[in-house]
């Protein structure tokens, strides 16, 4: 890496550090370029060379973060036991607990992302593609293991639990539900929609 | 109808001028609320201002301020009809159905409706997550009209006791999956008919889990 993009990479990870907590201090909403500018020590122009937007600071910081969790994720994986149903869980509880950690963070990416409109490119809810990955492979998993009907649309079945997982987060933001209270009820959709996968018999 | 003549129209101008009152004032809401529609379908709730709304409602922001207190007012009334509008096709859908067919109908009114406004759903859900606007909606909006509306037709196939707990967990899922799903629908730019069979796998699902447990 030359000089120049040495120094631009530090500039956008000193922007986005910047952001990261100050969206954890007073919220995405109340954030603004300028402060986080002036937190990284470098000019509201620079911000913008890197982002066009606040909402692509948001969804970058929300990315990097991913991997973060997805070495939380690493870790458990070799560890998962039980059936096809328990194994989901676990890997969406580990998802609910990383979270939960940053909340409002989270919350404000999931207000930000359903205003696709505005920030194109922005990652999409429910898509993000390791994720969905790594449930379909442990789906997959379950049909060779036996616990998942054979001709499942896995695809669907991984919407189904990504939506499910997702949209409990509301629990969250309209009642103040913590960790245990959406991974219990996750447990159960997972129950429901386990019951409707498994083979015949 | 003499005794009236001359009381009569005193008596009857003033009743006369509060009507067209009401009714130019009504006119007015009409015209501010279909403008803002489509700003707030078209920027979001943060990019339409009230300005903009005014200017394409051919009228000042201070006549806009004198039918809604503030945006997130305006905003609110137009996710309440919404709403409600939602409510009563589903409703008028599901006649003469129960259980499972009653479900897939409702979610096919609901896919078709809002499927054609989707920036506006959109906008709405945008503000359901937003902190502040978020609390204020949902205050206002009685959320679980949709929901209850397929948790009735969840009950009609339960018979069992243990099935009212399993009914609302059952029927969250299946709105929230139709949600999730509409959303998908309008990233990946699907049609109403894929769309639709999407819905109707996912639903019957769900509903199969139900059927086990």
């Amino acid at each position: 890496m030359g000089v120049r993009e040495a120094r631009k990479e530090a500039t956008r990870l000193r922007v986005l550090d910047a952001a990261r907590q100050l969206f954890e201090e007073v919220g995405y909403e109340a954030a603004t370029i300028r402060e986080i500018a002036r937190r990284a020590g470098v000019s509201v122009g620079s911000v913008f060379t890197g982002f066009p937007s606040k909402s692509h600071v948001l969804g970058e910081v929300i990315r990097c973060r991913l991997d973060e969790l997805y070495a939380d994720l690493e870790r458990v994986t070799p560890h998962l036991r039980g059936s096809t149903a328990d194994r989901c869980r676990s890997l969406f509880a580990v998802h609910y607990a990383f979270e939960f950690r940053r909340l409002r963070l989270f919350l404000a990416h999931i207000s930000v992302a359903f205003e696709f409109r505005e920030a194109p490119g922005y990652p999409v809810l429910g898509s993000n593609p390791r994720l969905r990955g790594m449930v379909l492979e442990c789906l997959a998993a379950g049909v060779a293991r036996g616990d998942v009907r054979p001709e499942t649309d896995l695809e669907l079945a991984v919407d189904l639990l990504v939506a499910a997982y997702a949209w409990n987060y509301r629990l969250a933001a309209a009642e103040g539900a913590d960790v245990q209270d959406l991974t219990q009820l996750f447990d159960r959709q997972v129950g429901v929609i386990f019951e409707g996968l498994a083979p015949p018999g | 109808m003499n005794q009236f003549v001359y009381g009569g129209l005193a008596a009857i101008e003033p009743a006369e001028r509060p009507n067209q009152r009401a009714l130019a004032k009504r006119r007015t809401r009409e015209k501010i609320i279909a403008a803002a529609k489509a700003l707030f379908a078209e920027r979001g709730y943060e990019g339409a201002t009230i300005r903009d709304i005014a200017k394409a409602a051919g009228m000042s922001t201070g006549a806009v301020f004198a039918s809604f207190t503030d945006k997130s007012d305006l905003f609110i009334d137009i996710a309440e009809t919404e709403q409600a509008e939602l409510y009563a096709e589903m409703r008028a859908a599901k006649e003469g159905l129960t259980g499972r067919p009653a479900i897939l109908a409702m979610l096919d009114a609901a896919a078709e409706r809002q499927l054609a406004s989707l920036a506006l759903v959109q906008a709405i859900m945008s503000a359901l997550w937003t902190p502040g606007l978020g609390e204020k909606v949902r205050r206002r909006l009685d959320r679980r009209t949709a929901a209850s509306l397929i948790l009735g037709a969840v009950q009609d196939d339960l018979s069992q006791e243990e099935g009212g707990r399993c009914a609302t967990l059952i029927s969250d899922m299946i709105w929230d999956a139709y949600i999730a799903t509409l959303r998908r629908a309008a990233l990946d730019g699907l049609t109403l008919e894929p769309l639709r069979a999407r819905i109707h796998e996912q639903t019957r699902t769900i509903l199969a889990g139900l059927r086990r447990g």
